[in-house]
């Protein structure tokens, strides 16, 4: 399973840098798209503006197949208050935005499972694919609105795979 | 952060006073944790790579609990406060912009070896100036080794 969640995240992530390379984020020193696993990061009072945020939450597996596929839930989180120019005025439409790039983010809806703990990375013989995204509605908390998008992660189990 | 939007000039009396005070009630040394060495690529994001840390030391500064816990197994809550000066001294000697930089790279806080994480920040102000950090810390959960 940890080899699906791994090629989501850099799946996207790679997405992302080029569809919108001005979206980046300083994380641990280093300047990079702004996208985050939280589970591989330190823990943080309050979510980042203006990225998103990859949780993982559930999991089932069907182990009536060949192969046991695994269905893995990700929520997608992200929030903004605007940009300072706008005085926050624009962070509806900076909300809007977010939407769309995710949208584009999780198309086409899948990509060759990879094998992150190897260097240089190696493929794996199946896909990984996710199902399109349920949002939610918009939270609203003082100065930021907030919204998630929960998708569903198939991966095969291949023999040997933790 | 409360601010003090006052229009007199700036003067250090504040920030010496709450410095004195944090030296007569306990000056602890604390250590705020950040990257060490900047860790990129596919590894560091996921999970793999190991990141390390250093430890900045802060004095002097007070820790006491919040509150006592009211539910069975729940983290307990404490509170930590730190001289402006240092705050000031690292974020210098680190080149950074601001505390606010230098607290977003903090992974959390080490008080005689105990780790704990940093849940809200708040700096009172005096003369337009910071000089006192209030840190809101919670025990951070026994990890594997």
């Amino acid at each position: 399973m940890q080899n699906a969640k791994d090629t989501f995240y850099v799946t996207l992530r790679n997405r992302l840098a080029t569809l919108n390379p001005n979206r980046t984020m300083l994380l641990r020193g280093v300047q990079r798209p702004g996208i985050l696993v939280e589970e591989a990061e330190a823990v943080v009072p309050m979510l980042p503006a203006d990225v998103f945020v990859l949780r993982w939450t559930a999991l089932t597996a069907d182990v009536n197949l060949p192969l046991v596929l695994a269905r893995l839930d990700c929520e997608i989180l992200y929030t903004t208050g605007g940009t300072q120019p706008a005085s926050g005025l624009d962070r509806g439409r900076a909300l809007e935005e977010m939407d769309a790039e995710l949208l584009s983010l999780l198309s086409p809806n899948c990509a060759p499972k990879m094998n992150y703990t190897q260097t240089p990375p190696v493929q794996l013989n199946t896909p990984v694919f996710w199902s399109a995204a349920d949002f939610t509605p918009v939270t609203t908390l003082r100065d930021r609105l907030s919204r998630s998008a929960r998708v569903t992660v198939f991966a095969y189990q291949e023999p040997g795979e933790l | 952060m409360s601010a003090d939007l006052s229009v007199r000039n700036y003067s250090p009396i504040a920030q010496r006073a709450a410095d004195t005070l944090l030296r007569s009630l306990g000056g602890f040394s604390v250590s705020l944790q950040i990257p060490a060495v900047s860790a990129g690529g596919d590894a560091a994001e996921i999970g793999i790579t190991t990141q390390t840390y250093q430890q900045l030391p802060l004095s002097p500064a007070i820790f006491r609990r919040v509150r006592i816990p009211l539910s069975e197994g729940a983290p307990e809550k404490y509170e930590l406060m730190i001289s402006a000066s240092a705050i000031e001294a690292q974020v210098g000697a680190l080149q950074l912009t601001s505390a606010d930089a230098l607290f977003a790279q903090a992974a959390g806080v080490s008080v005689n070896g105990k780790f704990f994480l940093i849940e809200a920040i708040a700096a009172p102000e005096a003369f337009g100036q910071a000089y006192l950090y209030r840190l809101q810390l919670r025990e951070a959960l026994p990890q594997d080794i």
